[in-house]
């Protein structure tokens, strides 16, 4: 485990503690891991404000189903029912992104925009890279969420909804996965 | 038990992305030319969870004078096949997700229940004298007793294993239907768009389930999932290949008269709709050495399930016309489909051009998503009205008629 998922496991835990009698679907629990209404301030956490409402349950499902497995994640979404899942999406898919805390580094901002165009970034998350329907917003997200995600894709271990990540991952090199990560942090969400 | 799961995730549109080539596209894209690489078309996810009917625009669908459709019951996450009891349980299947649903009448109030899960594809089923026969993707097994038992159906008998040796990419979900010989009819479907099938890919078989053995029933079928008999005939739709473009090839209806002696070839990967040779396997083959479908529905419109109309409650000129339902298309920027279809036939077997019976899941034929909903399979109640599944909500609706 990383120093911050160590971290950020120790506060949900301390969150647990205050907050006891919280419904398993409160949006409140949601906050100590991935920030004040879903905008994380964690690096290798992701931010679930302003992310489509059908890949925020599409997400949630993939977790509780066991399709996708995380420590910290699994077990907050195996009680979860079908309307818990779907109230967590619109509430997560109506909050605003907050600007991103990444800041892109030059290299990455020249090469950047080509990188999302060749390797149709931008044919799935939208010309802005705000998501649709299951397809998630990456625009402003957290640089270290986005690069490990990246790098389990191209090795075929993050769980795929439909086999176009892993594709997409497939034929880019680790350097080309770096700098993608590092220009689609830094984009404002918009 | 890893690999199953990893499998089903990635099967969330048409295959899976372990087992392709390294760097190489999904199974839906392959087959782009070079033009294609940036379109932007790209199939829809069902919405996982199931959507509340309650926020949805039931009220904007539309069926001809004297005829009513309402949601019958809702909360079936990804509602796909469905088959009826003999005590009036009407039983769901998934697709994507792993779960066999039963949908009873308890008090007068429908009541869902999911009877299986964890369940690998399990698209197809079929009811039959007590029992529920479920397709999975690589296997077809058998609950006997199901409806005294819903809450603890057991474990299953299996009627045939090995279906999917290869855990391939592709078109491996199977529809389920029983034939007037008591056999079980599926399809197994090619492993991408526009690929050579092995022995066993792009066709329809059928298993004796009481000895388990396999027989091709048809060749040179890229996907049914759909299927129905009239008689000793063997109806059934079948997806065509994409980007081809928006209007072709058709996607297509065919009729398979049981007990021939050869076993007829539809013509995938050569030919499709009967006509059309494909730019690529078909250079030098030709269309006339295949069999031809019974209609052609519309490219890229993507036939479901079909059903006969035998019931009661339907005026006399709907008698023996096919309904069918269209999930609708994606490969195409002008989208179509996404409703339940009705096509006349004839004894000989003539089928007429489809027409449209229930609409208004199409709202924006040029927008992304252009659908709020998508009919999947349909199922004759015994009053005589007509049930279907909405597999992108999690939906069931009831069309019924009255004077």
């Amino acid at each position: 485990m990383t120093f911050a998922a160590r971290s950020a496991a120790a506060s949900a835990a301390a969150f647990f503690f205050l907050a006891a009698p919280a419904r398993a679907a409160d949006p409140q629990l949601c906050a100590a891991c991935h920030g004040p209404n879903g905008n994380s301030q964690i690096p290798a956490n992701p931010s679930i404000a302003q992310q489509p409402r059908q890949f925020i349950e599409t997400a949630l499902y993939q977790f509780r189903e066991g399709n996708r497995k995380n420590e910290q994640m699994s077990p907050m979404a195996e009680k979860l029912s079908n309307a818990e899942l779907r109230e967590l999406g619109k509430f997560f898919s109506e909050q605003k992104a907050a600007p991103p805390q990444h800041k892109t580094g030059a290299e990455a901002a020249a090469a950047g925009p080509g990188l999302a165009e060749k390797y149709n970034c931008v044919q799935c998350h939208g010309p802005k890279l705000m998501g649709q329907q299951h397809i998630p917003r990456i625009a402003g997200q957290q640089y270290d969420y986005l690069r490990v995600q990246l790098h389990l894709f191209k090795a075929g271990k993050r769980a795929d909804i439909d086999g176009n990540m892993t594709s997409a991952a497939k034929s880019a090199s680790e350097q080309e996965l770096d700098t993608l990560a590092d220009y689609v942090a830094g984009l404002s969400p918009q | 038990m890893k690999k199953t799961i990893a499998v089903a995730i990635a099967a969330l549109f048409a295959g899976s992305a372990l087992a392709q080539q390294a760097a190489g596209d999904p199974p839906w894209k392959q087959g782009m030319n070079p033009e294609q690489q940036k379109s932007t078309l790209h199939p829809f996810a069902p919405h996982m969870t199931g959507r509340d009917a309650k926020e949805l625009p039931v009220s904007s669908l539309k069926v001809p004078a004297g005829f009513k459709v309402e949601v019958w019951a809702d909360g079936i996450p990804e509602a796909r096949s469905l088959a009826l009891g003999d005590n009036g349980t009407v039983f769901v299947s998934n697709r994507n997700a792993k779960s066999i649903y039963a949908v009873v009448d308890k008090g007068g109030k429908r009541e869902v229940k999911e009877i299986l899960k964890g369940l690998d594809a399990p698209n197809g089923i079929v009811f039959s004298k007590g029992t529920l026969f479920v397709a999975e993707r690589g296997r077809i097994t058998r609950y006997d007793g199901i409806e005294g038992k819903l809450d603890s159906p057991g474990e299953p008998k299996v009627v045939v294993d090995g279906l999917d040796p290869d855990r391939q990419p592709g078109h491996f979900w199977k529809y389920l239907a029983l034939g007037p010989d008591g056999k079980l009819y599926f399809n197994i479907g090619a492993p991408g768009n526009i690929v050579m099938p092995n022995y066993m890919q792009a066709s329809v078989m059928r298993v004796d389930p009481d000895k388990g053995v396999l027989e091709t029933v048809a060749l040179g079928v890229r996907n049914s999932v759909g299927m129905t008999f009239r008689g000793k005939e063997l109806w059934f739709t079948n997806h065509a290949r994409d980007w081809l473009g928006d209007d072709s090839p058709n996607d297509t209806l065919h009729r398979v008269a049981l007990g021939a002696k050869s076993v007829p070839n539809f013509g995938y990967p050569f030919c499709h709709q009967g006509d059309i040779q494909d730019p690529q396997f078909g250079k030098s083959r030709s269309c006339a050495e295949f069999s031809k479908p019974a209609q052609k529905l519309g490219a890229h419109i993507a036939p479901l399930g079909l059903r006969f109309y035998t019931g009661k409650m339907f005026p006399a000129e709907y008698q023996g016309n096919i309904f069918i339902a269209m999930h609708g298309s994606w490969n195409r920027t002008v989208k179509q489909g996404y409703n339940i279809m009705r096509v006349k036939v004839d004894q000989q077997g003539h089928a007429s051009a489809p027409e449209p019976f229930v609409t208004g899941f199409l709202q924006d034929e040029k927008a992304d998503p252009p659908m709020w909903g998508r009919p999947v399979d349909l199922l004759v109640l015994k009053d005589g009205s007509m049930l279907f599944s909405d597999d992108y909500n999690g939906i069931l609706y009831r069309v019924s008629y009255s004077k």
